[in-house]
Order: structure tokens, then sequence, then C-alpha cells
């Protein structure tokens, strides 16, 4: 043993030494850090936070009707992007095996992602004529999440994207055929649906509550070193 | 055997170079780990809901096909081709390999390229594909004219630039949410930057997503009576090609990408590509609308494209023919069907037209975005006198089924031919507007504007000028351009039931046809000169 590893081993035991149980609040703060650095959660906030800012700096423009309705699903559907994203675990299958609590973290950083993006898009629209209101962004953020953890699930999270941006075309188009018949009227196409429309909003609330079962049961798909 | 009778050690053979097998090796480990390939799926899905469908819906006619498919294509392809396109260009920094590839025997710039050609190359078959598709089944639908490759070439060209644009995030940024973002970001610039469109004049025209004058939307009224114009489709390729270029040489030029040289050349690169772009964009700035509805941009014009196009036109077999461009043959049986009954009034009389004919529509840019779209010439000439009209689908405004066709043409271009026939005007005797009425009842046209539940005519109601684009959800564009009803007006003034014409009109259409028609062609001269009155008619 060297002298540099006889300096080790003492400082590696000396945690040994003294290790008392963690009170449970600590660790489990700890395990929630951890979990949503390793998810890059706060890059994920960063990225809902700036559509936020950019749905607002965009309301501030003039935009004639097709635009006025089609610019906050752009946002909506980048913060779906974001959220979907942070189901992409770098971990693999050692977390899926040690990781008891992973359902749950799983479940929670997707609910309190989805609450936070509709926060901050509703939020950027306070003041300005934001298409729709909050129930439309409520409505469209729910289910474009739902898609994309359904991706996630399907695809892998770091390809979840595709399914949110996807659907971003389609919800536009369906916003077009409300000019240019015939026009699109199936709920699943909810963006092109009125903010009250029930049918629209249990086909959303549908796909965000299938996404998150599915998400919270089965994680995403992630080949490891993704 | 012996050392000496052993054969001499034959000297190493150097290895054969290769490269382009090994380009070629390269470019195949590339095609079968792109994400792109696990992206067509969604192109195509993409494609069938949004752009098969409603071009598919459209009358079978090149013009209006090609250009439905070239804006819809691109739209398709933007979020999957930039999305998987920065999901490329951001692997080696995602899988932390950077060291590890820098040791290799290919060039840094060449990895990068051979990545990004193999993503290029499955978005190309991708939409090869949903274009063989589409244009297939118009081949098959399309009475007249051939393929318009213009707007399958921006579409095309398009793809590579996206996919440079999205390679280059993924390259330059490299992180799991740079895919996402150079999706949302490329859709957004792509699909709203267009809202910056003002007239024919505008750079932005240099989107490849604009077709045409902006906001009239794909319009059967152009490149039917005149050669489609390559000249926009040309600036546009050119900055798309461009842009392609400049992006993809500027991931060379961040230092260790290559030697000093390469990178100085890769720099001449892009100020080439840069400069190729801003070309493009200063000659769509220059472009202007011309007559015949397309964009004319005077530096790629070719005078030869203002000649019009040769065609036989097909007529119908009627008491006086109706006679089509033979693209619009579709439209030929529900033309016929709504001015049958017109025609039958009049075929036989003396000066009543040999032949309806349909005219090219000439175009002219209003104030904005609004375009005024009428007849060149008058209603009426030639001898044997030759009516002209514009079917409905040559005016600004979504393309209609023939019933709706059929309905704008007989509302329209039914009480045109009458009171032109007539000589009806504002300024007419009352026995005219009798008999213009008279006629219009016979034939079972609504007397005092358009019978509930119908459309407007055509040309029949002029309206209000402003963008031709729709503001309200509810109401279709098919009114908005102020020139709907120009040149092609002529519409008989009413005549207020109660009136003593209004009694003479009700007299004469009780008439038997063959008691009318023996009437008209005794008096039809001292008609149109004024000189019979309300009460002389029968």
């Amino acid at each position: 043993m060297t002298a540099g590893e006889a300096r080790e081993v003492p400082a590696a035991a000396a945690p040994v030494r003294s290790a008392r149980p963690a009170r449970p609040p600590r660790a489990a703060g700890r395990l929630v850090r951890l979990y949503a650095t390793s998810r890059r959660v706060p890059a994920a906030v960063a990225a809902i936070a700036a559509c936020a800012i950019g749905l607002r700096i965009a309301l501030i423009g003039h935009w004639d009707s097709y635009g006025a309705l089609q610019l906050p699903l752009v946002f909506e559907a980048g913060s779906a992007a974001a959220i979907a994203i942070t189901t992409a675990s770098p971990l693999g299958d050692p977390e899926r095996v040690a990781g008891r609590w992973l359902p749950f973290l799983r479940l929670a950083a997707a609910l309190a992602l989805t609450a936070a993006a509709v926060s901050a898009l509703a939020a950027a629209g306070t003041g300005a004529h934001l298409a729709g209101g909050t129930l439309d962004v409520l409505r469209n953020v729910a289910g474009m999440a739902g898609i994309g953890l359904l991706c996630a699930a399907a695809l892998g999270g770091g390809l979840a994207w595709a399914g949110p941006t996807g659907y971003l075309v389609v919800g536009a188009y369906g916003l077009y055929t409300q000019w240019h018949g015939p026009a699109l009227t199936t709920p699943w196409i909810w963006p092109a649906r009125p903010p009250h429309d029930l049918g629209a909003a249990i086909c959303a609330g549908l796909v965000f509550t299938l996404g998150m079962a599915v998400i919270t049961v089965r994680g995403a798909r992630d080949p490891v070193g993704e | 055997m012996t050392a000496v009778s052993a054969p001499a050690a034959r000297r190493p053979v150097p290895a054969t170079r290769r490269p382009g097998l090994a380009t070629a090796r390269l470019l195949r480990l590339e095609l079968r780990h792109n994400a792109m390939l696990w992206m067509l799926p969604v192109v195509i899905a993409l494609f069938w809901v949004t752009t098969y469908r409603k071009t598919m819906a459209m009358p079978p006619m090149w013009n209006l096909r090609a250009a439905s498919m070239q804006s819809g294509a691109i739209v398709d392809f933007i979020t999957p081709v930039a999305g998987a396109a920065a999901w490329m260009g951001s692997r080696e920094a995602r899988r932390h390999i950077c060291d590890l590839v820098t040791i290799t025997a290919r060039p840094r710039w060449a990895r990068l390229l051979a990545t990004w050609a193999a993503t290029t190359c499955w978005a190309l078959v991708g939409y090869l594909g949903c274009l063989a598709v589409l244009y297939g089944v118009t081949a098959h639908q399309a009475s007249w004219g051939g393929p318009l490759w213009w707007p399958a070439a921006v579409a095309a060209a398009s793809l590579p630039a996206l996919s440079a644009l999205g390679f280059a995030a993924g390259t330059l940024l490299p992180s799991r949410f740079t895919a996402p973002v150079a999706a949302v970001v490329a859709f957004f610039t792509l699909a709203l930057s267009t809202q910056l469109t003002v007239g024919s004049q505008s750079y932005w025209q240099v989107s490849p997503l604009v077709t045409g004058p902006w906001d009239t939307g794909p319009d059967a009224g152009v490149a039917t009576f005149y050669p489609d114009l390559p000249d926009l489709p040309i600036a546009q390729v050119m900055f798309l090609a461009g842009l392609t270029t400049a992006l993809l040489a500027a991931l060379v030029l961040p230092r260790g990408s290559g030697r000093r040289g390469l990178r100085a050349a890769a720099g001449a690169v892009t100020a080439a590509g840069l400069l190729a772009a801003g070309t493009a964009v200063a000659l769509a700035g220059t472009g202007t609308l011309d007559a015949h509805g397309m964009i004319a941009i005077p530096a790629l014009h070719d005078v030869a494209n203002d000649r019009p196009v040769r065609f036989t036109p097909i007529c119908s077999h009627t008491s006086i023919p109706v006679c089509l461009n033979p693209a619009y043959a579709s439209y030929l049986p529900a033309t016929v069907t709504a001015l049958e009954p017109v025609l039958s009034e009049i075929a036989g009389l003396p000066g009543a037209p040999a032949r309806i004919s349909q005219a090219a529509a000439t175009y002219q840019q209003g104030a904005g975005n609004s375009v005024s779209v009428g007849l060149a010439g008058p209603l009426i000439s030639g001898r044997p006198p030759v009516y002209y009209l514009l079917l409905p689908d040559q005016l600004p405004g979504p393309t209609m089924a023939a019933s709706e066709l059929a309905a704008k043409v007989q509302l329209g271009a039914g009480p045109g031919i009458i009171s032109t026939f007539i000589g009806d005007s504002p300024r007419a005797s009352q026995a005219q507007h009798a008999v213009v009425a008279a006629l219009m009842m016979a034939a079972g046209l609504p007397q005092h504007g358009s019978p509930p539940g119908t459309t407007p005519a055509a040309n029949s109601e002029p309206v209000p000028s402003g963008h031709s684009r729709c503001e309200s959800p509810a109401a279709r564009c098919a009114a908005s351009s102020p020139g709907r009803a120009a040149g092609v007006m002529n519409q008989p003034p009413e005549v207020a039931p109660g009136s003593p014409a209004y009694a003479a009109a009700r007299r004469f259409a009780a008439l038997a046809a063959s008691a009318r028609h023996a009437w008209l062609v005794q008096h039809l001269t001292a008609l149109r000169a004024g000189r019979i009155t309300v009460a002389q008619l029968p």
C-alpha cells in the first residue's frame, strides 16, 4: 500500500464509522435532487421558462388570425417535448433494479413539469391576447405531454420529442382547416377544438393519463449509453 | 528446399487507396444507424394526414396539386428532419465519444458530412416516396398537362437545408434538448415567418413555403393558360442551396476541425454559400406579380414563358357550345349543366353568342396582399360573337366541389350572359329589364340575389378590398379578393316586385318558350335599341 493509498483509506472509511441513519426528509430530498439531475430536470425547467418567455415576446407582435391561433401551440409543443425528454435515463438497468422509488419519482417529475409548463405558459399569456386562454394551454400541454411520454415508452426518452413536435404539425393543420375546409372536427386533434369542447378535453386527458401511467410503470425505453 | 531456391520475399504491396469505397462504407454505416430512418413513419403519417388528403381533395389539376404539395410537404418534414439531424449531429457528444473518434482515420469533417448525408438521404427517400404517390395518382386523374417539377424541386432542396440546419445545431450545441429545440425553432421560423410576407415584392417570398402571391393559396387560374414561371422557385432553390452549403462548410471552421488550409477553404465556401443565399433573397425582393398570376423576377425571367400555352379546348355538344381549357375538363359537365337553361333560352336568336369560352384571368397586385383578378378583355367579342367567362375556380379562394362551382356559375355567369345578350344595364329601358328578368325566371334563376342557403355568385358581387386571406374561421375565403367581380360583372339591375316591369316580366316568362323565342327574333333589335316599351311586351 502506498502512502497515497494509505491516506485514502481512512478518509474513505471515515464516513462509514460516523454513518448514522439519514433523516428521511433529507434522504428523500437527496433522492429527488439526484433523480432530477440525472434526468436534466433543471434544463427542462429552463427550456419551459424559455418557451414561456418566447411566447410572451411573440404575443407582443401583431399576428393575423392564423398566427395568433397557431402561436401558442408551437410553444406548448416545445414545453411538452422538454417534459418528455426528461424521461431519458442515463443509468439504465441498474437503476431500474435498485430504484424502489423510481415509479413515484417518474410520476412526480412528469406531473410537476407539466404543471410548471401550464403555469408558465398561462402566466406568459396574462394581459395579452392568448388564443384559447388558460384552458386551451392546459388541455394542449397535457395532451402533448402525454404523447411525448407515450413516445418515450415506445421510442426511448431521447427521441420522445418526435411525438409532440409531430403532433404540432397535425394541430397546426387542424387549425388551418378551420379556414380552409373541410374542417377537422375529431376531438383527437384537440388543438383545433374550442377550449370548452368536452370531447377534446377528454381525449387530451386520456392521452395524458395513459402517458403518465405507462411512464410511471415502465419508464422510458432507453438504450444504455444515450 | 534450400534457402537459395526459396522464392524471394515479395515486397509488401501497398494497400490500394480507394477513398470512394471507404466513403460509401461509412455512408452505409451511417444509413443503418440513423435516427431519420425512425422518423420516416412519422413523416409519412404526417404527409398522409395533412398534405395528401388535402391535395387529393383538390380537382386533379397539376398547378393546384403541385403548389399544395410543395408547401404541405415542407411543413410535414420540418420537425422530423431538423430534429433528427440535430439528434445525429449531437451523437458524438451525447455518447461521450468525441475523443475516441478524433483518432480515427477519417477527418472530422468527413465523418460529419457522412452523418449529415445519411440523414438527408433518408429524408429524401421519404419525400420522394410521398411525391411519387401524389404525382402518380394525379397523373392518373389529370385530364391535361404534366407534372410541375419546380415545386417538387423546391421541396426537395428544402430537406438538405433543414437537415444542415438541425445538424449544425446538434454539432455546435450538443444536448438532449437540441433536437426538439431545433425542430420547434425551425417550424416556428418557417411556418410563421410567412406572416411577414406583404405584397409580391417581399423578401420573405424566398421562403420555400411560398408558391405564389402570398395569401391567395393554390390557385387553379395560374399555370394553365400560361406556363408555370420558374422564377421564384429558382430563387428559392438558390437560397436553400446557398444556406445548405454555408451551414455545412461552417462545421469545418472551428479550430481542430482540420488543417489551416482546409479551414480557410471552408471559410471561402461558407462565404460563397451566404452570398448565394443573400443574392437569392435580394432577387426574391425584386419579384412582381405578373398578369398571369405568378411571381416574375426580372433577373431570372425568360420572356418565352410569357407566351400562352397552346391547347385545344374541350367543348360541350349543347345548342351553344361551352368550351373550357382542357385542364378544367372535370368542370365541364357542371358548367354545362349550370348554363344550359340560359343557353337554351337565347340559342338561335340574332346576336346570340356562337360559343361560351373560358378565358385566362388577369391579375393585379393590390394593397397589402390583396390581388385583383378579372377578365382582361370584353365579355363578348368577335364575329360570330363569343362570350368569355372565368370559372369561379380561376378566382382566388378555396377550390370548390363541382356542385359549388355549378351553383356559382349558374348564379354568376347565367344572368351575365342574358344581360349582355339583351344589352341590359342600369341605363337600359324598363322593357330590357323586364325581358332579362323574364328570361332569368324561365331559366330558373333567382331574381333578387342568391336564394337562401346558397353562396353568392362568384362574379356577381363586388367585394371589399383587403387581405384575400380570411380573417374568420367561420367564413370560407371565396369572396375575399376585390377582383373576384372585376371584368366579368354584368349583372342585370333588379326588377322590383309590383312594378310594371316585374308584371311584364312575369307575363313574358309565362309564355311558351317557342312564343318567347318568336317574339325575340322579331323584336330583339328594337328591344336592344330601347324602342320597346313595357306595355308592348306580350
